[in-house]
């Protein structure tokens, strides 16, 4: 089986502002993106699992056609730099959505 | 008028930025120059201390090459969030390096500063009025909150820009405000579309960062037209293409065609990236909806106590396999050492390098076995020497800790360097991230006109 990586061209994370982690998985090809878009495998309930949250703590989880892109943005456990965290930028939080098992079509 | 071309010379001020990219540029005729200073990207500290993240002489090398070139054409230089936090005394420091180059280089025009820190007895009156919501803290905006926090910012819109604009500034020196806003207000003010405007800041903002290759420090061209803009970056040989440029429109944001900002909502859904030559993206379709009312967004950060740390290596696999056990062992054990201390006066926090150090919380793989890990000791207490002093109890502790199977009795702690525990200083949070319904769009950011 596939893995999300394989389709992405950037799989990346980062503050939207000090309270929200936002990921943004990027295709460069059309194809891939509908690939992704039509398996209806990337939901809220998905992400959820990934990151050992709520799934009301997934705020956005939605497909942006014109940047052939998805969008997730999730509350973050602890604000950007408060005791308990260690990423200040939440620029190193996108791992685990790489492995995503694309099911082969 | 038909057209009007913006140039951001970086993504951020400071880190310097393509030279001769900047001149070619420049060759394209800009309206104008925006540039962006600052962000809460990198934590509270800036905003508690209203200190600038880089040193003095980066910021003054970088406006020095963007002053020279707008005094040079004649064209306004916009700065906002001066200087990383857009606090009064980060503002004053921009003013004051603004006012030292204009000396240095002769040069000689009308300069607006425009405060964003706000006075706490405005703030304070206003809570009665209701409509703050908050933007992630539990706590809501209370006047204990207000005066636990040092400095207390609004992000500005493009209307206090306008108002300098419009009261004859050459250069305008801002604090807090909302990125794309620097970039939108030439355009908002010579009429053109608010939704386009602000889109094209949003672009704008990080400069080199919407082209191929993405780079913050390479300048980047944005021209509205009455129903589009174009983007193109400075660089002859980078490019701009529709995904590069589509893409940047998520970037930092929740949501990708919902932006709220000031006054009201850019929607983004129904935008359109066409690619037009090699280099050059169009981009048309965005569309700002007005809020009945006008809200701008506040940060403060508070005091969390004053830092210190310790950082250690371990090698020893037996300690390893045992080392969440033993690290919760060390928490009780300074528990019980200070249980003199008022209860919250120390924190103890363990980052585990190897481990689960960079995801904490959100990490699904728990099941590694790393051959070595780094331990990150950080203690945050209600004094310095409290938390030194709980920090090198900790690392003493863990340094002579006993465990089931140990094989290495003369110490379990790798030290990189001497002295163990660095004192870090004060630590911050942030606290304030709400939203305030204004009367004004101006009326929270005074604008002071001054002739350099």
């Amino acid at each position: 089986m596939a893995t999300l990586s394989q389709y992405a061209k950037v799989i990346r994370s980062k503050n939207a502002g000090p309270f929200e982690l936002t990921f943004d998985i990027m295709f460069d090809s059309r194809e891939a993106y509908e690939t992704i878009r039509r398996s209806g495998i990337i939901t809220a309930r998905l992400i959820a699992r990934i990151y050992g949250i709520s799934h009301n703590e997934v705020l956005v989880c939605r497909s942006y056609d014109p940047a052939l892109s998805f969008k997730i943005t999730i509350r973050r456990p602890v604000s950007s730099d408060d005791i308990g965290e260690s990423d200040v930028y939440g620029c190193q939080q996108h791992v685990p959505l790489t492995a995503i098992e694309i099911p082969d079509t | 008028m038909k057209q009007l071309t913006g140039l951001a010379p970086s993504g951020s001020l400071g880190s310097g930025f393509n030279l001769p990219a900047f001149r070619s540029a420049l060759d394209s005729g800009p309206d104008f120059i925006g540039q962006d200073a600052g962000s809460t990207d990198m934590g509270p500290y800036y905003l508690g201390t209203a200190t600038p993240f880089l040193p003095r002489a980066s910021y003054k090398h970088d406006l020095g090459l963007m002053l020279d070139a707008a005094r040079e054409r004649e064209i306004p230089l916009l700065v906002g969030s001066c200087l990383t936090s857009g606090t009064r005394p980060q503002l004053d420091l921009a003013v004051d390096i603004v006012t030292e180059l204009a000396r240095e280089r002769k040069h000689s025009f009308t300069m607006a500063v425009i405060d964003a820190e706000l006075d706490k007895g405005f703030l304070k009156r206003r809570l009665g009025d209701g409509g703050i919501e908050s933007l992630g803290p539990d706590e809501d905006l209370t006047p204990d909150l207000i005066d636990r926090c040092p400095h207390i910012v609004a992000q500005m819109g493009v209307e206090p820009f306008v108002h300098a604009l419009d009261a004859g500034a050459d250069v305008i020196v801002a604090g807090r405000a909302c990125d794309d806003a620097v970039f939108a207000a030439v355009p908002v003010m010579n009429g053109f579309d608010k939704g386009l405007s602000l889109h094209m800041g949003k672009i704008l903002e990080c400069a080199g960062l919407s082209a191929i290759p993405c780079d913050l420090a390479e300048p980047l061209v944005g021209r509205i037209e009455r129903d589009g803009f174009l983007v193109w970056p400075g660089h002859p040989d980078h490019r701009c293409t529709s995904l590069s440029v589509a893409g940047h429109s998520l970037y930092e944001r929740g949501d990708p065609g919902i932006q709220p900002g000031p006054g009201g909502i850019n929607d983004l859904d129904h935008a359109t990236y066409r690619e037009v030559d090699r280099r050059t993206v169009r981009v048309t379709g965005s569309r700002f909806i007005p809020d009945p009312d006008y809200r701008v967004k506040l940060e403060g950060a508070e005091l969390a106590g004053f830092r210190s740390i310790v950082i250690v290596g371990v090698r020893d696999p037996v300690l390893i396999g045992q080392i969440d056990g033993l690290l919760q062992e060390m928490r009780e054990r300074a528990d019980t050492r200070f249980a003199d201390c008022e209860p919250g006066a120390f924190r103890i926090d363990f980052h585990v390098y190897g481990k689960n150090a960079v995801m904490r919380h959100l990490e699904p793989s728990t099941d590694v076995a790393p051959h070595e890990i780094g331990i990150l000791i950080n203690v945050v207490a209600s004094t310095q020497d409290l938390a030194s002093e709980v920090s090198m109890y900790v690392r003493g502790s863990l340094q002579h800790a006993s465990y089931p199977g140990i094989i290495a009795t003369a110490g379990n702690l790798a030290y990189p360097f001497s002295p163990f525990s660095v004192p870090v200083g004060p630590a911050y949070r942030f606290a304030v991230y709400h939203l305030l319904p204004l009367k004004d769009p101006c009326e929270c950011f005074p604008m002071t006109l001054v002739q350099v």
